[in-house]
Order: structure tokens, then C-alpha cells, then sequence
């Protein structure tokens, strides 16, 4: 069966919604202006003759419309990065400021890392977790690409990252990566409620960990690219006695309310206020974003 | 502290920023300023910098951005460091036009007059910084990174986010 059948209830318009999640993804890319201002930018690609939308809700996400934007000249330099349009997202949630200490505790490949950098003008630190050696290998040449100066990079275990105090924290979770089935056909046939609940157990111990290191009014976002409630909403219902959920409002992005009931259970009704962003409604992948705020 | 003792400890130890900004003063000219504000690190052959901050006491892979190698003599800049620093060079620069840009861009080799002394160059392009090139005897040997030449992103996706 399709896994993703089990979504029938909770997603609204689900045809349309299946038909889009077989489509392959526009190209996206974000400005980096750590190398390059906006308008300097849009200027070389229309020299270019490269065709480009921006998104109507950032001004640094473009479309383009090129078949291999890794191989624009802009891209080698570090002025843009090919990033997917919904997982800039997460980074304008947590919303850091020049100056501040933020963890990136699930960092690899650093995409959200570096638009955090950006975010705040190279000043101020963050670290960025990567336990996979592996993948500290893509992070580290993303980040030296895109010219970014704030960033240091460990290796913990993100369940038992040091007690360090942070002003913002990002989850952005290992999931089941539903959302990704338009950027790299497969996912979904590794995707099942089994595997989602297996997940769980790690996303609750990052989320709580992330929790224990934010300081006190501290600001943690949490991440996914999948669908799957167990994933989701359930994990974020397990931190609500530490921290209270924020309400998301990016204008010009449609969302949809975090899920309250489940499985005939219902869970606390707070967990509408984060945000669900579904394929059809803004040709994009698909991500859960939760802002928590500890006590 | 002696700039060597991290070489026999895989660690990264303080360095004085005057000592790197020394050595970039020497090469390219560029004032001892323009590395105010950032903290630099040795770790065996390799020189890090990052912003000027306090860094809590924990286990680093990577601190801040890889800037130079000291393997060699002479120390050789990354291209990463130049596309950074490079910019407010005032000696051996070397600025390309549209045709050996591309050339450089993809990894190669340029036979070229300038009058830099032999050794590595920050090479320009219509005033951006492309990155490391290895000058001598009337030849720009390219030091851009494999994953970051003209040709080869192909095989290099990995970088890219989802």
C-alpha cells in the first residue's frame, strides 16, 4: 500500500496533494549575502541571461530556470547556494541576531547553518553539530564556500551535546524524509509507521536535550521533511511541559495547522500553532516547523 | 607558544593574530587591519580563522575557515581565505580576462606575463576574487579546489541540500 494513504485525513485536497508529490522540484536557490548583496546579484544573472523567479515570500530565494544550477559560476563562487525553497524556512523561524550564540545540532549539509550565518553578519557563534565524520565533509565546504567566519563544528552525539547555554537552538530532526520523495525519488518506499516510530525515540531525546541547552526565554526550532505525525507533532507534545509553542506566520507561504487529533487520540491543542507545508499548496517539498520558546 | 607544538598534538591551538597577518602583509600587501576581529587557530599544518568570540570548552572538528596551509614553503593560501581577504590585496594579484577566467575556473594551466614574484597569486576577474593560482616562469597553475572547478560539478553534487 501506499504509505502515504495513512495521510488521507489530515491533508487537505489529497489527490491534488498525490499528483504534486510526483512532480520533480523546481530548482531553488538562496542569495548568499555574506559574498553578495541582492541587487548586485539579480544583475549578473539577467547580464547572464539566466531566468529567475523570486519567491514572493524572501526576497534571497530565487527559481531558477536552468537545468544545472550547481554549475553556475554564480554557485562555485558562494554568491547563491542551491537550497531547497522550503528548507530556508527553518533559519527565519529561529530568527537569530548578529552577536548571538545559536546550535545548529543537526547541521550536515549546512545549508540552514550558512543562512543563519548570514542571518546574523558573520558575528556572534554558531555551532554546528555533525556526529557523522562523513558528512562533516560537505559542511565544512559548504560553509567555506559561502564564505562564512562564525561557524565551528563538533562531532557529539546531539542526544548528549555538552551543557553549553544557547539563545537559539535548531532540531532540524533526522526523519523519515517524506517531503524529499519530488527532490529524489525512493524515499517513500523505506517510509513506513514502523520507521516512524523508531525515529521518534531519537527526535524526542534531540528535542529535549535542545531544550536542556537553550537558555531560559531561548528560542528552539524543530525540523522535519516528512509528514509523518509520529515524527511531528507527537515529539513536539512531549517537550510542553518545558517550553510553550509560538505561532508561525511567514506571509506570502501557505501552511497548515499542526494536527490535534491523531489515530483517534487527540493531542494538546496548542500544537496548531505550528506549521505544516504540504507540496501542492506552494510547488515545494514538504517540512513540519514547530517554534518553541523554553520556560 | 610556539607555532610548532601543534604539529605533534592533533589539536587546535591559539595563534597570534600577528603572526598570520604578518605573513599576508609580506605576500599581498594586505594591511595588518583587515585581520582584526577574528581569532586564528593552528591545528597540525593548518591555520584557522574564525570571528572574534568566546568559544566555549568543548571537542572542535573545525574552528571557523581553513586559511592557509604551512606544510610547504612558502605557506599557500585556500581560495576560500582569498575569496575573503583576497579582495584588499595590493601585490601579487593577477586579473584575468573573460576567456582565461573560464580556463583557470575549470582548473588549468594559463601561460601569462605578469610581474608578480614567482609563488601564489589571488586572481581576479572582472574586480571579484576567483581564488588561488601558483604563479612562475610565465605560467598560472590553478589552485581552485576539484569540487569547485567549472567542470566538475557534476560529479560533485553532494554538496547540495535537499
Amino acid at each position: 500500500m501506499d504509505p502515504l494513504q495513512r495521510y488521507r485525513e489530515i491533508i487537505p485536497n489529497f489527490d491534488q496533494f498525490q499528483r504534486v508529490q510526483s512532480l520533480p522540484l523546481p530548482p531553488t536557490a538562496r542569495i548568499n549575502t555574506l559574498k553578495m548583496d541582492e541587487p548586485r546579484l539579480l544583475e549578473r544573472l539577467d547580464e547572464e541571461g539566466i531566468g529567475y523567479k523570486t519567491f514572493s515570500w524572501y526576497p534571497l530565494g530565487l527559481k531558477l530556470d536552468v537545468e544545472s544550477p550547481g554549475k553556475l559560476l554564480e554557485n562555485l563562487l558562494g554568491y547563491i547556494h542551491i537550497q531547497e525553497e522550503l528548507s530556508m524556512v527553518p533559519p527565519l523561524v529561529l530568527g537569530p541576531r548578529p552577536g548571538e550564540r545559536v546550535l545548529d545540532l543537526c547541521a550536515s549539509p549546512g545549508s540552514k547553518t550558512c543562512q543563519i550565518s548570514q542571518m546574523m553578519e558573520n558575528k556572534g557563534l554558531i555551532i554546528a553539530n555533525e556526529p557523522s565524520l562523513a558528512r562533516v565533509t560537505p559542511l565544512r565546504s559548504n560553509c567555506e564556500r559561502l564564505g562564512v567566519m562564525n561557524v565551528a563544528i563538533t562531532r557529539y552525539d546531539g542526544r548528549n551535546f555538552p551543557n553549553v547555554p544557547f539563545d537559539r537552538v535548531l532540531v532540524d530532526a533526522p526523519c523519515s524524509s517524506e517531503g524529499r520523495e519530488r527532490k529524489g525519488p525512493g524515499v517513500m518506499a523505506r517510509s513506513n509507521c514502523k520507521r516512524s516510530l523508531d525515529l521518534q525515540a531519537l527526535q524526542i531525546d534531540l528535542l529535549k536535550n535542545a531544550l536542556r541547552l537553550a537558555r531560559s526565554g531561548g528560542v528552539v526550532v524543530y525540523s522535519t521533511c516528512t509528514y509523518a505525525p509520529e515524527e511531528n507533532e507527537l515529539v513536539v507534545e512531549s517537550v510542553l511541559d518545558r517550553a510553550r509553542l509560538e505561532k508561525i506566520s511567514i506571509p506570502g507561504l501557505k501552511d497548515c495547522p499542526g494536527i490535534t487529533d491523531w489515530n483517534g487520540v487527540h493531542l494538546d491543542d496548542d500544537l496548531q500553532l505550528s506549521s505544516r507545508y504540504y507540496p501542492h499548496l506552494n510547488n515545494t517539498g514538504g517540512f513540519y516547523v514547530a517554534k518553541l520558546v523554553k520556560n | 607558544m610556539s607555532p610548532s607544538s601543534s604539529r605533534i598534538r592533533n589539536i587546535f591551538e591559539p595563534l597570534e593574530p600577528s603572526y598570520v597577518a604578518d605573513l599576508w602583509n609580506s605576500r599581498f600587501g594586505i594591511s595588518l587591519s583587515v585581520f582584526l576581529g577574528y581569532l586564528f587557530f593552528r591545528k597540525a599544518q593548518s591555520v584557522w580563522a574564525v570571528n572574534d568570540n568566546c568559544l566555549p570548552r568543548i571537542s572542535y572538528e573545525a574552528i571557523g575557515m581553513r586559511i592557509m596551509n604551512l606544510k610547504d614553503r612558502p605557506w599557500k593560501p585556500t581560495t576560500s581565505a582569498l575569496q575573503v581577504f583576497g579582495r584588499h590585496a595590493t601585490k601579487n594579484v593577477i586579473h584575468l580576462d573573460s576567456i582565461n577566467a573560464m580556463i583557470f575556473l575549470e582548473g588549468k594551466t594559463l601561460v601569462i606575463e605578469s610581474n608578480c614574484e614567482p609563488g601564489y597569486v589571488v586572481v581576479f576577474y572582472r574586480g571579484e576574487v576567483l581564488g588561488c593560482g601558483l604563479y612562475s616562469h610565465g605560467k598560472l597553475v590553478s589552485q581552485i579546489p576539484k569540487e569547485r572547478r567549472m567542470a566538475s560539478v557534476v560529479e560533485n553534487g553532494a554538496c547540495e541540500d535537499q
